[in-house]
């Protein structure tokens, strides 16, 4: 009887265990468990922490970064690398207050024209690594500078304020959600865009064969070419694509600053990439997730956030942070390993 | 489970650099938010800034972001300062105008704000502790005229095109020049990001471009120093007027590759920001800008104390 | 019956290399037509023109009749021509349904979006239509290499393929699944689909093919009915000569010297318990089934693999191996299976992969290479090991693949390793060049090198070792001396599960 009894219990507890500790299931939950626990610890720790406008803060303090690393996690996912996310979001920001302070036109142009050319410039980057074979490190670091460079030019080396531009800061800062929907929960317009835009490209990325692609390529390019897929022509998509994402982040940026900054953007994409990377995506592609980026850039805000809140002296905030990144990667490899 | 054990040692560490200064609530709290932290100049108001703090018995802290270039995170830095519910803000804008939903934000919750080094384009900030920048460099193009007899070739190194402070300088020496002196001829005007090693080459192509040069104008510390550098590297004898003090300049000084610099009162910028936020909080009234001043030197007054007392190692 | 394929008077060229000339080939449907030649004979040149991946440069190709210029792989699957690659392509991190369907997604009603269900069904009734008992929505990168080569043969038949391509398909299948692989070939054959097939293995030869086409040197040698040929014939057409046979060494192990004594090795579920002994100029067979654990075992000796218990002495002293470096100072050399991925830098000239293992006896002032010693070497050793390069400076990956693992063998006598451990030494290599391998391991262990041979051809194992021990899901299940080991004992030890042999 009772040993009956014990075998069917130790049936469930192993299904169960299938369940919540199979590898996928628990590398996310390694991520997320991070992210809660720093939470919990910054709360105990400091009760300016946990209030509504701190973790609105922090939730602003993602929505561009999160953006940014959206983007990447497409282009690391194939097993590329784009150094240009940073400096093409601030080019995009600068184009768009060309349309719109400089020739004032209507909003819906810039946003428009921010978001096209983040794509071409990111087909650009695409066409340099698939067609004429650069390296995506080279190619995309060539961008970077190229973008940066010019974004001063267009600019005249002078930010271009939006302030003639009625509703433009809203897109970022106001609160749709807070104003319409829930009026407890004044979540910034940047922040939802962020999620919705994270829900999409998820949705993409495991539903469409654009996202069947950029899988197949990081796992295994060769095949796929001998699979009679247009492999470059795909490649080219891909990075297209990730450069629109960067337009949405130029916006997102210029909208909260009121402003197209046009020497901001350097080492913002090594900050998206840091993001991926922790949300457990492949450096030497093939496998990743949405929600791990996303995750991944929470754990970033929140640690930067939490150690300010605490008033960690800012050169040991920059140690922290980097000794969380090694961890967080480290303990990915032990995975890994263990498999 | 490998990570459990990590993170937990992660926030051992944090811990211990943070409760320390956990459980400190009830003093009055004042945050500085800079334009950033690892330059000597910023460490000097950092000083000037604490030395106030305790004498006035406030609690401070300052925190900047890693380039002047990074708009966002001094917002992000600004929010989470909010967050601890400040009595008085002390704020050195990147951009004067990115800043102001937050500090209209500020306003809302009567938290007086000291802007510090550069203004804000509103009236929120109780006053501003700054330094005449165009005054400056409009005393600094003055003795280039003096040091290289009044006409020739000149350029100017700047540490960026898009902050206050380096507009201000810019134009402020290029305007002395074109108004007072009219020989004088600026054939570059180049940006090096306040990097020390970017400005050593510029200073080198610029010297390369023009033999007949005379002068060049650093306009922060970081420019300075390269432009000593690349006239160094170039075996180049010419006349260099800097920008704030440090180590290095105040050793070139000396020697005499330098002509001589503009120093602000960095600490006293810092004291200012300090002591106005303390004041604001009594309730006293404030002038719109407390010029924190700034002084020429060279060989012969760098021993003054009241020189002495500005510059920072 | 119907002509399917029509080749005639094909050229292809490379760079410096001619890879067919005038060649011709004809395929009809329902039958096997096999397709040999040693290494470099223009096989895969031909299979990869008909396949898309390369172009011709001159020749005619008919396809049921019609002339086509064949220009992507895209093209030759709407052709209806599949292929099996060689080395298996297949996407790690997806599914065995999302590696069939690459390219051909079923799509959701809106075209928007994948029809994920749709796709893991045909999947299966391709899998049921092979008898394969495999869920569609396996991770690839998580099936042994035999179901691996199955899920690209189920993405050959999903294209309706008229003409299938196998090129090499047996080479990682254990004879049960090599069986259930032809019982597939047979039934497609009654189909009416045309087969060209590509293979090393003789006997394979017999059990399947209608007709048998050999290449040699990138030109046409003849076509024969399988039936109304023998083996013999046919190696004499690839080879364009007579073959020696390279029988069993003859003499017997001369000492009972053990230079090597593995005791009680374990590491996780991969290696339980493995002790054996391994003597001066004996050659000792690994065999058994595909993951039977024998690379495990060879891994972890040479410290590749962390070991969770074990003893490992050699020459009688207890050695402390935790990485590859401990083992080669122990003298312990091992030649991986997969010679591209670890065992060669393929980029880089002949004579830098010669002494690539022992590069500081090539350095002076512990610095600089001493280039005129290490042409010297890479000299003698190509000489010794008859190692077919125009120069020694030659790219590893223009050399065949006989000559290839020649150059990965001089690699560890030039590091003057006595015990070597050989992973599959003749996967991938032609009949010709396989002989020689075969003389050269005589050669080794008569010069006193003691060898491990891990292999799982039987026919090889049983010609070359004085000793078989064999394995079955990590332990070992017997030893058989080479006077009473036949093909039948090794695989009833191969297959004697741990449950069986409690009972």
């Amino acid at each position: 009887m009772t040993d009956h009894v014990l075998t069917e219990n130790e049936g469930i507890t192993s299904r169960l265990k299938a369940a919540v500790f199979s590898p996928a299931a628990r590398q996310k939950m390694l991520a997320f468990g991070s992210l809660i626990v720093m939470f919990v610890f910054f709360s105990f720790a400091n009760e300016a922490f946990f209030q509504l406008d701190n973790i609105m803060g922090i939730l602003i303090a993602t929505a561009v970064n999160g953006v940014l690393a959206i983007a990447s996690t497409f282009v690391i996912i194939t097993g590329g690398i784009d150094l240009s996310v940073g400096t093409l979001m601030t080019f995009t920001a600068v184009i768009c207050g060309v349309f719109l302070s400089e020739w004032g036109l209507p909003m819906w142009t810039g946003v428009l024209a921010a978001i096209l050319t983040g794509a071409l410039s990111g087909l650009l980057s695409g066409t340099l690594i698939a067609k004429l074979k650069i390296p995506p490190f080279i190619a995309t670091l060539g961008m970077m500078l190229l973008l940066k460079g010019l974004g001063l030019v267009i600019a005249h080396d002078k930010p271009i304020y939006f302030n003639d531009t009625e509703g433009f800061s809203a897109i970022s800062i106001d609160s749709f959600l807070g104003d319409y929907l829930i009026p407890d929960l004044p979540i910034p317009n940047a922040v939802v865009i962020l999620f919705v835009l994270a829900a999409v490209c998820s949705k993409i990325l495991n539903s469409t064969a654009f996202g069947r692609y950029t899988f197949a390529l990081g796992s295994n390019e060769e095949a796929v070419r001998l699979s009679g897929v247009n492999v470059d022509a795909w490649k080219m998509a891909i990075y297209c694509f990730s450069g629109a994402i960067c337009g949405v982040a130029g916006l997102l940026i210029a909208s909260r600053l009121n402003s197209a900054q046009p020497a901001l953007g350097q080492g913002y994409e090594l900050e998206a990439i840091a993001a991926v990377v922790i949300g457990g995506t492949s450096l030497s592609g093939g496998v990743g997730t949405i929600l791990g980026t996303i995750i991944g850039a929470f754990i970033i805000s929140v640690l930067t956030n939490g150690l300010r809140i605490m008033s960690v002296e800012q050169d040991w905030q920059t140690v922290v942070t980097g000794f969380i990144i090694i961890a967080a990667v480290y303990a990915d490899i032990l995975r890994r390993k263990k498999q | 489970m490998f990570s459990k054990k990590m993170f937990t040692a992660a926030l051992g560490v944090t811990a211990l650099l943070g409760f320390s200064n956990i459980g400190q609530a009830k003093e009055i709290y004042i945050p500085l938010i800079s334009k950033g932290f690892q330059h000597q100049f910023w460490q000097a108001v950092k000083a000037g800034a604490e030395s106030a703090a305790k004498k006035a018995k406030v609690k401070i802290t300052f925190e900047g972001p890693e380039t002047e270039a990074m708009v966002d995170k001094q917002m992000d830095m600004l929010t989470a300062a909010m967050a601890k519910k400040p009595r008085a803000l002390g704020f050195a804008a990147l951009d004067s105008k990115a800043a102001i939903p937050l500090l209209k934000k500020a306003q809302k919750a009567k938290i007086p704000v000291i802007a510090f080094d550069s203004g804000v384009d509103s009236d929120i900030p109780v006053t501003t502790c700054t330094t005449d920048n165009i005054a400056a460099a409009g005393l600094a193009a003055d003795k280039m005229a003096g040091l290289i007899g009044d006409e020739g070739e000149v350029a100017v190194v700047v540490h960026d095109q898009t902050s206050r402070t380096g507009i201000d300088r810019r134009d402020g020496f290029l305007n002395q020049m074109k108004a007072k002196h009219p020989k004088i001829n600026i054939v570059s005007v180049q940006y090096g990001g306040g990097d020390q090693l970017k400005s050593t080459e510029i200073t080198k192509a610029i010297l390369q471009a023009n033999p007949n040069l005379k002068g060049i104008f650093g306009a922060n510390e970081g420019s300075a120093i390269g432009v000593l550098n690349g006239a160094k590297e170039a075996k180049k004898k010419i006349v260099v007027i800097g920008y704030d003090s440090g180590k290095t300049q105040k050793a070139a000084i000396m020697d005499g590759s330098e002509a001589g610099a503009i120093t602000q009162n960095p600490v006293g910028i810092g004291e200012c920001t300090v002591n106005s936020a303390v004041k604001a909080l009594k309730g006293e009234k404030l002038p719109k800008i407390t010029d924190t001043g700034f002084y020429y030197y060279d060989k012969t007054n760098i021993a003054d104390p009241k020189v002495a007392a500005v510059l920072y190692d | 019956m119907t002509l399917l394929i029509s080749i005639s008077h094909l050229n292809k060229s490379f760079p410096g290399v001619r890879a067919l000339h005038e060649c011709q080939f004809d395929l009809v449907s329902g039958e096997v037509h096999a397709l040999m030649g040693e290494n470099g004979a223009g096989k895969s040149t031909l299979m990869k023109i008909l396949a898309g991946i390369y172009q011709r440069d001159s020749g005619e190709i008919l396809l049921e009749g019609k002339s086509v210029n064949i220009t992507s792989p895209r093209m030759a699957q709407d052709l209806g021509i599949g292929i099996v690659h060689q080395e298996l392509n297949l996407m790690n991190h997806l599914t065995a349904a999302q590696n069939i369907f690459i390219g051909r997604e079923p799509r959701s009603r809106s075209g928007l979006f994948l029809d994920e269900k749709a796709m893991n069904r045909n999947a299966q009734a391709i899998f049921d239509q092979m008898h394969l008992r495999l869920d569609p929505r396996t991770v690839v990168g998580e099936l042994t290499v035999a179901k691996q080569q199955m899920v690209e043969i189920a993405k050959a038949l999903s294209f309706k393929s008229k003409i299938l391509i196998m090129d090499e398909p047996t080479a990682a299948l254990n004879s049960a699944e090599i069986g259930e692989l032809f019982r597939i070939i047979r039934q497609l054959k009654a189909q009416g689909v045309g087969i060209i097939y590509i293979s090393h293995k003789m006997d394979e030869l017999k059990q399947i093919s209608d007709r048998v086409t050999v290449l040699r040197d990138g030109e046409y040698v003849g076509t024969k009915i399988t039936a109304h040929t023998n083996i013999h014939a046919i190696i004499t057409m690839m080879v364009g000569r007579e073959l020696g046979d390279a029988g069993k060494p003859m003499i017997e192990t001369g000492t009972d010297e053990i230079v090597l004594e593995v005791k009680g090795l374990n590491r996780g579920k991969a290696i339980k318990d493995v002790s054996f002994n391994l003597k001066r100029g004996e050659i000792l067979g690994f065999a058994g089934l595909m993951g039977a654990g024998r690379t495990e075992v060879a891994r972890a000796i040479f410290g590749a693999d962390r070991i969770d218990s074990g003893e490992i002495r050699v020459h009688g002293m207890s050695c402390r191996i935790s990485t590859p470096a401990d083992a080669v100072a122990a003298g312990i050399g091992y030649l991986s299976e997969d010679r591209k991925h670890f065992g060669l830098a393929l980029g880089m000239d002949v004579k830098a992969n010669i002494v690539m293992s022992n590069l500081r006896q090539f350095l002076s002032m512990h610095l600089f290479l001493k280039t005129a010693r290490i042409q010297q070497t890479a000299r003698e050793y190509v000489k010794r090991l008859n190692i077919r390069t125009p120069t020694v400076d030659q790219e590893v990956r223009l050399l065949s693949g006989g000559n290839q693992q020649k150059i990965v063998i001089s690699k560890w006598l030039v590091r003057d390793c006595d015990i070597l451990f050989f992973d599959e030494p003749t996967r991938g290599i032609d009949v010709g060049a396989k002989s020689e391998i075969y003389k050269l391991l005589n050669q080794l262990a008569e010069q006193g090198k003691a060898i491990v041979m891990i292999s799982s051809e039987l026919p090889e194992v049983l010609r070359m070792s004085h000793r078989i021990v064999v394995m079955c899901e990590g332990r070992i299940t017997g030893e058989l001396s080479a006077t009473e080991a036949t093909q039948e004992k090794i695989m009833k030890l191969a297959t004697q599960r741990e449950m069986e042999q409690a009972a």
